[in-house]
């Protein structure tokens, strides 16, 4: 267990170093998959299953490909499929896969000696145990986070807004 | 578990959130302008009287958050400094073109988080009671988002105090990684057991970065001039006030809870801080030209006194702290409150720049009165309000015998006293011809008018007869726990 956390967690550094040197948006987000999965990984060695799923489900999951896929879509237009051609070259897809790849070996590993469930070190921390904690004692951080869940949304949709019609002006569609 | 006992002395943040959901449901039915001001000041109101019969019914200790004395005086300081910009925001909201009620609701969830974050006695309430303040007052900047330079003022807060958070929660990473507590108590009495080291050291030090750079301590306070100068009046208000007074008193309370913090290199790097903040805030101040600019600068030499009661940390520290906090918001909301009724109702960038308030005087004297007291308490002249705060700050450091920020202090006012006076002389000179723009007609009957001679009222009052407000402080300084 002790190798599942180390690699991982020397991959999470690599592939978020990937992130903040990457100059093209679509390359630096494969590297922030990676390094996701990779601290997923770490969370599992430490015994949260919990957070290491929703690490998976939600960051690497929902929202990477979300952003992936608004990057792509902006991306579209007349030298698309150029583009393509160039994001083929091997340098672009090799670093993640390389970082990937010894994620996979991690896992593999791990799985063939057979020693699933085990952590570093403490207990496991179930679903269970955290959900108690977060519905229990933590209700008002649970409160408080809706709250700044919902500041966040008005937020987002007051600034997002477009110039609306009943001021006159209509300078949006140049992006 | 959650008991009646704790739910009654929650009542005064339930009551803020409830305002802040009844508002956004009255959003989503019909748009009303007057009708969502009334009902956000209506339930500000009621929290502020549900926070007297919790304050009578006693302390209580939840094991999240504490409502002991401190917090009691840091809600009714956030919740005083909310009505007054609400207050204004109202007059000045009513010429913006936009969509006017989200303002009111991002202005109650930042007042939640405040209460939050003043009554914290855990690093989870510490870190969403941060990010419920700091998060609404994104938007209440970059409000008037047409306006270049609100936007600017709100990315440029959204972008950094998303840094300094990251310092923050990696200190509180750190922290946990010594001590394995979250609670501050429990936190820092692990870190003496176990003689702290190097890296207690180093989490002790990103979580001061990231909450200096919340107060504007100065190396941290490069954000605050543009985003003070470029935000709406009320959120640049809301942000110089119950912002900073939320964030100041949980750094009060870290430092008078933990024995911890009691350790030299901690004052010594404290110390430096406050001498460098008060110096550096006030020569920045010498060379600006715009109003909102030179109180944004001299708010940050403000707090650079204020940490002299943090230095110092014992005897009259906490009643010291209280007393230069109260004095202080009374003639910061004055001051911008005057700012952001000259630019109501909103028509493009506030009116901001000094030639706007060239012969104020002679056009809106009574405005122009209010912000020469307020002036006059910043630069802390007797018979104001910020006389008696200056007077408590400067007997602290004489009574530990620091006279290296002692010295600070003084020659800090005396540098403040020049660009103070500066500003108060413009609004006196007579200069024909000259036309800016103004607050309307009868802002003496509007609300804000009404909120602002109010405050440059109470900073006379309190500086000829502070006795009410120092026998409530010394009730503060009585054995909290």
């Amino acid at each position: 267990m002790e190798l599942a956390f180390y690699l991982s967690g020397l991959v999470a550094v690599l592939a978020t170093l990937g992130v903040v040197t990457g100059t093209n948006a679509v390359h630096a987000l494969l590297y922030l998959i990676v390094s996701l999965i990779a601290v997923a990984i770490v969370f599992f060695a430490l015994g949260a299953p919990f957070a290491g799923a929703l690490e998976i489900i939600v960051y690497a999951g929902a929202i990477m490909v979300l952003f992936v896929f608004v990057v792509m879509i902006l991306n579209l237009g007349q030298g698309a499929a150029e583009q393509e051609r160039i994001w083929l070259k091997a340098q672009t897809w090799v670093g993640p896969s390389i970082l990937a790849a010894v994620l996979l070996g991690v896992l593999v590993i791990t799985l063939w000696r057979g020693n699933t469930g085990l952590v570093i070190e403490g207990e496991t921390l179930t679903a269970k145990a955290v959900g108690a904690t977060l519905f229990g004692p933590w209700i008002i951080v649970v409160e408080l986070a809706a709250m700044l869940l919902l500041a966040a949304l008005v937020t987002a949709s007051h600034v997002g807004r477009l110039p609306s019609a009943t001021s006159g002006e209509h300078s949006g569609g140049d992006q | 578990m959650l008991t009646s006992a704790h739910m009654m002395a929650l009542t005064p943040v339930i009551l803020v959130c409830a305002t802040a959901v009844t508002v956004m449901l009255g959003i989503a039915w019909r748009r009303q302008h007057a009708a969502t001001a009334l009902v956000s000041i209506l339930g500000l109101n009621l929290a502020l009287v549900s926070l007297y019969l919790v304050y009578s019914a006693g302390d209580v200790s939840t094991p999240l958050l504490v409502f002991d004395r401190l917090s009691m005086l840091g809600m009714v300081l956030v919740l005083a400094s909310t009505l007054a910009c609400l207050t204004m925001s109202h007059a000045y909201l009513e010429g913006y073109p936009g969509r006017k009620e989200e303002f009111y609701l991002l202005m109650l969830c930042a007042a939640a988080g405040g209460m939050v974050l003043v009554a914290s006695q855990h690093l989870a309430t510490l870190f969403f009671g941060l990010e419920l303040l700091s998060m609404p007052l994104y938007g209440m900047l970059a409000y008037t988002y047409r306006d270049k330079r609100s936007l600017e003022s709100g990315i440029k807060y959204l972008v950094l105090s998303a840094a300094a958070t990251a310092f923050l929660l990696f200190g509180m990473a750190l922290l946990y990684s010594q001590s394995g507590r979250l609670d501050i108590a429990g936190l820092l009495a692990g870190l003496e057991s176990s003689g702290g080291g190097a890296w207690a050291l180093a989490g002790a030090g990103l979580m001061l970065v990231g909450l200096g750079f919340k107060l504007s301590i100065v190396p941290f306070h490069l954000w605050t001039p543009d985003v003070y100068q470029g935000g709406p009046g009320p959120a640049a208000t809301f942000l110089a006030t119950a912002s900073k007074a939320a964030v100041f008193i949980v750094l009060l309370r870290i430092v008078m809870v933990a024995p911890a913090f009691h350790v030299e290199w901690l004052h010594t790097v404290l110390g430096g801080l406050a001498l460098l903040t008060m110096i550096v805030g006030n020569l920045l101040a010498l060379i600006q030209t715009n109003l909102k600019r030179l109180l944004g600068y001299s708010s940050i030499a403000h707090f650079g006194y204020l940490l002299v009661a943090l230095v110092v940390a014992d005897g009259l520290a906490v009643e010291t702290a209280g007393i230069y906090l109260i004095t202080y918001l009374m003639t910061t909301l004055g001051a911008f409150g005057v700012v952001t009724l000259l630019s109501s109702p909103y028509s493009g960038e506030d009116a901001s720049a000094l030639h706007h308030y060239r012969g104020l005087f002679w056009r809106r004297p009574y405005l122009a009165a209010v912000l020469t007291v307020c002036l006059l308490s910043l630069a802390g002249i007797p018979f104001t309000a910020g006389f008696i705060g200056k007077f408590y700050i400067v007997a602290l450091g004489v009574e530990a015998g620091r006279w290296w920020l002692v010295g600070g202090i003084i020659a800090g006012s005396v540098i403040g006293l020049y660009y103070y006076l500066r500003v108060m002389v413009t609004l006196y000179l007579v200069e024909p011809g000259m036309r800016g723009r103004d607050a309307p007609d009868n802002w003496g009957m509007k609300a804000g008018g009404v909120v602002v001679l109010g405050l440059a009222l109470l900073v006379i009052a309190f500086g000829v007869y502070p006795t009410p407000v120092i026998d409530w402080m010394s009730v503060l300084t009585s054995p909290v726990h």
